[in-house]
């Protein structure tokens, strides 16, 4: 909606704007600065905002720890791991829900949609128990399967809305040039839709990187990613304030960065398509 | 041969998805209600118990907490974040300077992770370093904060944190339902001479029902399945104040070897938001079906 506005009103309301801005960033805020600072200035009294000596020790400490690194790695790979392995399952079947539709397309959509809001609680004793007896509890590739089936129906559904923007004439005419459809897929429409694809790939990522039910629940140890790290470092008591923050915004940064970028896609993705 | 063939591909190449989903989906929650009606511990029995498990359940002094917290807490995360969304989302509507900058600032939040969330109002609301501690510090030595320690105010630090994840998130919902409206009718009312918050009122909230609708299945359901936040914010304490549904059935299964039992909560928390969804994804169809 457009309106004219009045010039005092709309400074008034540019500076609540941004001051519900500032205060809504200033957790985010607060942590970065903190990971910048001495453990002794970190809970300094009163606390120091910015004025302070600027450090990168705690960034040093956190990663000459070597399981830092494992952390990371883990999230890395599983994150990405899950992302890639989701979209080879997923752009077939949004090929064929967005070119070659039947009458039940949209139906079984929003079906496979609606099963990501269910609880992930309702399936923890099957897939807890089918890790046990395969092995794969506390490893890298058991946790990415079970992320890429949860973000599977997300995955299948922004590539069919994407997939549907592209003129399915430029893919009837590969066929009718003889394309098989391996290479209908591979070279005519993965090619057109390369923003689309990175839209969901951008946002399946964030998803995957910010797991936490299945990450805590399925790893200990070895296949831990961050955000497991994180939650292990469950005592407040200041002894390490500055080294969590430092370590806390290593985890975020990527989100931080990605997250400007997709905004869009992660508003898409959470509502299911209900804020187009 | 080939023809039947090229008809038959399409469906072939949907059905490994289709049947995963189907499979990890539909099929684990019926096995899990399957072993809500066993005498599954530690390990899965097939000794059928019927609806034993849903009775002890249900006696349960934790699982009537972990409810009575799930109410609360929904209650207020709804109401608070729908609320504060439209709040926000009138706000930017204005035609506020470098909206473009603001935007994703409000929406930093929900990008992410509910543990990292957790943690970082862990330090903000605990009284030793958090909020308290800097009032003090800055003079205000009466100042008194210590909900998250406290028993009886404790759910309402989940509440907070929750809040300050999704409000912008919401925002971006009733943004978008504000910049679908027809300015043609605005322009009308503007005409008939209906000021600012009237307009608001009478027309524009009125026509953003499905936005409101739509808010409320996706913050229902987050409240429902919320498990990762409460475990970084308060890991279900002080005691078990802060219990929620997820974390009672993690708990009572893998500290307390009661599979039955955890799966029976489970199979109670996927009916709750299986009545939320249902009549939603029923909606959603049978407008799709009138366009």
């Amino acid at each position: 909606m457009a309106r004219a506005v009045t010039t005092q009103r709309k400074i008034i309301n540019t500076a609540a704007a941004w001051a519900v801005g500032l205060l809504i960033f200033f957790p985010i805020l607060w942590t970065v600065l903190t990971s910048f600072k001495t453990e002794a200035t970190a809970i300094a009294d009163p606390p120091v905002f910015l004025f302070f000596d600027w450090t990168f020790e705690n960034y040093k400490v956190v990663t000459e720890r070597s399981d830092y690194a494992r952390f990371l790695w883990n999230s890395i790979f599983i994150a990405g791991g899950s992302t890639l392995l989701g979209i080879l399952v997923a752009v077939p079947a949004a090929w064929s829900m967005a070119f070659v539709p039947s009458r039940r397309t949209k139906d079984i959509l929003l079906w496979m949609l609606s099963t990501k809001m269910l609880p992930a609680v309702g399936v923890l004793y099957p897939i807890y128990l089918l890790f046990i007896k395969m092995g794969l509890l506390d490893s890298r590739l058991g946790l990415t399967l079970v992320l890429m089936l949860i973000n599977l129906p997300i995955i299948i559904w922004m590539l069919y809305t994407y997939f549907r923007e592209i003129p399915g004439e430029i893919l009837e005419a590969a066929r009718m040039d003889g394309a098989t459809l391996r290479s209908e897929i591979l070279f005519v429409l993965i090619p057109l839709a390369v923003p689309g694809i990175a839209s969901t790939l951008l946002l399946n990522f964030i998803l995957a990187w910010n797991e936490a039910f299945w990450t805590l629940n399925l790893t200990a140890a070895k296949a831990a990613p961050l955000t497991a790290f994180i939650a292990s470092y469950s005592s407040p008591e200041g002894l390490f304030y500055a080294k969590l923050s430092a370590a806390s915004t290593m985890a975020i940064a990527p989100i931080l960065i990605l997250g400007w970028f997709s905004q869009k896609q992660l508003v898409r993705g959470l509502t299911f398509g209900a804020v187009k | 041969m080939k023809d039947r063939l090229q008809n038959w591909l399409p469906r072939l190449v949907v059905a490994p998805s289709f049947l995963l989903v189907l499979l990890f989906v539909y099929g684990f929650i019926l096995y899990t209600a399957y072993l809500s009606m066993t005498n599954s511990r530690m390990l899965p029995s097939s000794e059928w118990v019927g609806f034993a498990n849903y009775t002890k359940l249900f006696k349960l002094r934790s699982w009537d907490t972990a409810l009575k917290n799930l109410a609360i807490f929904g209650i207020l995360y709804i109401v608070i974040c729908s609320a504060l969304g439209l709040f926000l989302a009138i706000l930017l509507d204005q035609k506020i300077r470098a909206e473009g900058v603001i935007r994703p600032i409000y929406l930093y939040p929900m990008a992410l992770s509910f543990i990292v969330t957790g943690t970082a109002w862990k330090w903000f609301l605990d009284p030793g370093i958090g909020i308290e501690n800097t009032m003090h510090a800055w003079g205000w030595e009466s100042f008194h904060f210590d909900w998250i320690k406290n028993r009886s105010f404790a759910i309402y630090t989940v509440v907070m944190a929750a809040v300050w994840q999704s409000s912008g998130f919401v925002m971006a919902m009733f943004l978008a339902g504000l910049r679908g409206v027809d300015n043609e009718i605005i322009k009308a009312a503007q005409i008939d001479g209906a000021s600012g918050f009237r307009i608001y009122r009478r027309i524009i909230i009125p026509l953003m029902r499905p936005v409101f609708l739509s808010a409320f299945v996706v913050l229902a359901h987050l409240a429902i399945k919320a498990y990762d936040l409460v475990i970084a914010l308060t890991g279900g304490g002080p005691g078990r104040a802060t219990e929620l549904p997820a974390t009672f059935m993690y708990s009572y299964t893998f500290t307390r070897n009661q599979m039955g039992i955890g799966a029976s909560s489970a199979i109670i928390m996927l009916i709750m938001i299986f009545s939320i969804i249902i009549p939603y994804v029923y909606s959603e169809t049978k407008n799709g079906e009138n366009r």
